[in-house]
């Protein structure tokens, strides 16, 4: 298929814009997808995964018998799609992934956010209210422990802020 | 939708800012490899993390994306609470709203859980502020996938580390005649930003709206993805106003303005995609002191409340294109009446 702005150069994304009302869809090449704003770290790199890993591989991988236990995807079935099958692949294939996921986000390591992560930083004060309405909750359903919990972690917020 | 702002210098150019988490749960394959049952899997979870938690059943709203009409799900994008994608099949999805929808939790949709907030103006931080308290709540039932080097497990290994895609709507009506866009969103792609077009995906969108959104996830913070867009933005907002100095002295800009705001106070039909146009020019007016009286709220909630399907559904009925045309018409010389 071919790219729908320039004509010329084979499709890489499918962009869906809901226009005048009606859901619409635009093909594009990696270029034109670049020149356009549609364009994403791969993209960039010119292309989808599969060639991408062609260049690390030469080609596909011919014995393909290491399956994910939970969703059942070869490391082929990702590079075909472009799409990781479930949180555990990214164990069961995380040797063969790394070198993909390096030459598209280089040589770093996550430095963001950990799940639950900001629940100990500084509070915002949207937190506090949302905790205090949990336990006006819990005190009107008569969940005393969890009153009790939420009483003193809000304390330990406050405190924190005014420190802060 | 919230009406906070950070600063009203920065306000005529940058309209909304949008922030969006993505998240997954382990144990489940992610949407692409998901059957019927792990959908619905995924939906039942999602609820009852909602359910659990008093804070986000106090404020959320469940919408079943398969109870919809077309003309629901189409005004759901219109209004910033789903993407287009996620309608482009709607089964076994769903999404949590507020009632101010200013967030929104879209599940299963590119991946298991995705967390929008928007907001008015420029307010990124005001934005992350919300979604990451949605996340923390839903992540006290959800446990979402994460590993300690490559962060948040996204189904796309691009949106790896934070999972984090921070947006501003910038209104660039000098950069959009100068033809400079083009250039600019290239150079942009560079520094890992994309510049796009939000009513139109091709060569020319209507109104001069524009999408300025990071594409690096991964090794880097969520404050700092943040604070580079801002400066980008900021430097946008500059280049931007850097051009209107000379525009607005020319007389027959001035008059496309005067113009277009009287078109919008008078018609008795319109279109969105003239409407677009003449809210683009009266905009710039408004940014420029060229027009008084007329403030860029309300082109803010004309161009949400103007598209077709919302304009429709808002009705309560069904409209021929015509009758559109007119009650959109109607309702806009309400708004701007002098
Ligand atoms: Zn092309
Ligand atoms: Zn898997």
């Amino acid at each position: 298929m071919l790219c729908e702005s320039c004509g010329k150069n084979p499709v890489v994304t499918h962009v869906k814009r809901i226009i005048n009302g009606k859901l619409t869809e635009y093909l594009l090449c990696a270029e034109c997808a670049q020149r356009l704003g549609y364009g994403n770290l791969l993209t960039e790199l010119g292309g989808n995964y599969g060639s991408l890993l062609g260049e690390f591989f030469g080609e596909f991988e011919r014995t393909d018998l290491v399956r994910c236990e939970c969703c059942g995807a070869s490391f082929n079935d990702i590079v075909r799609s472009g799409k990781v099958g479930c949180a555990e692949c990214y164990r069961t294939f995380y040797d063969r992934l790394i070198p993909l996921i390096q030459r598209v986000h280089g040589n770093t390591k996550h430095r963001g956010k950990m799940p639950g992560g900001s629940m100990i930083k500084t509070p915002p004060q949207e937190q506090l209210s949302l905790m205090r309405r949990e336990l006006r909750e819990a005190i009107r359903t008569e969940n005393f422990e969890q009153a009790a919990n939420l009483r003193d972690r809000i304390k330990e917020l406050e405190g924190g802020e005014r420190r802060g | 939708m919230d009406n906070l702002r950070e600063n009203e210098y920065d306000r005529d150019v940058v309209i909304s800012t949008c922030i969006h988490l993505t998240r997954n749960l382990n144990g489940i394959p992610f949407p692409a490899r998901m059957s019927r049952g792990d959908r619905l899997t995924v939906v039942q979870r999602a609820k009852e993390a909602v359910e659990e938690n008093k804070a986000l059943a106090h404020i959320l709203r469940y919408i079943d994306m398969e109870g919809l009409s077309k003309t629901e799900a189409v005004s759901l994008v219109e209004r910033h609470l789903v993407s287009a994608d996620f309608i482009s099949d709607c089964s076994g999805r769903g999404v949590f709203i507020t009632d101010d929808e200013s967030l929104s939790i879209m599940v299963n949709e590119e991946d298991h859980i995705h967390i929008q907030a928007y907001l008015w103006g420029l307010n990124l931080e005001n934005a992350y502020q919300k979604a990451d308290i949605l996340d923390d709540l839903f992540n006290r039932s959800l446990h979402f996938a994460f590993h300690k080097d490559l962060g948040y497990l996204t189904q796309n290994p691009i949106l790896l580390g934070t999972g984090m895609r921070a947006s501003l709507i910038l209104h660039l009506p000098a950069l959009h005649e100068s033809g400079g866009i083009t250039r600019l969103s290239s150079n942009l792609s560079k520094l890992g930003l994309s510049l796009s077009g939000v009513y139109g995906a091709g060569e020319a969108p209507k109104g001069a709206v524009y999408q300025l959104s990071n594409q690096v996830t991964f090794g880097l913070s969520e404050q700092e993805a943040i604070a580079n867009l801002k400066s980008i933005a900021m430097q946008l907002v500059h280049q931007e106003r850097g051009l209107w100095e000379e525009l607005v002295e020319q007389p027959e800009l001035q008059d496309a303005v005067s113009r277009s705001l009287a078109l919008l106070q008078s018609a008795k039909m319109m279109g969105y995609e003239e409407f677009l146009q003449l809210a683009s020019n009266v905009r710039f007016g408004i940014s420029t002191g060229l027009i008084e009286g007329v403030n860029s709220d309300q082109l803010n909630r004309l161009m949400i409340a103007m598209q077709p399907a919302t304009l429709t559904l808002r009705s309560g009925r069904k409209l021929t294109q015509n009758e559109r045309r007119i009650l959109r018409a109607d309702q806009i010389r309400e708004m701007l009446k002098k």
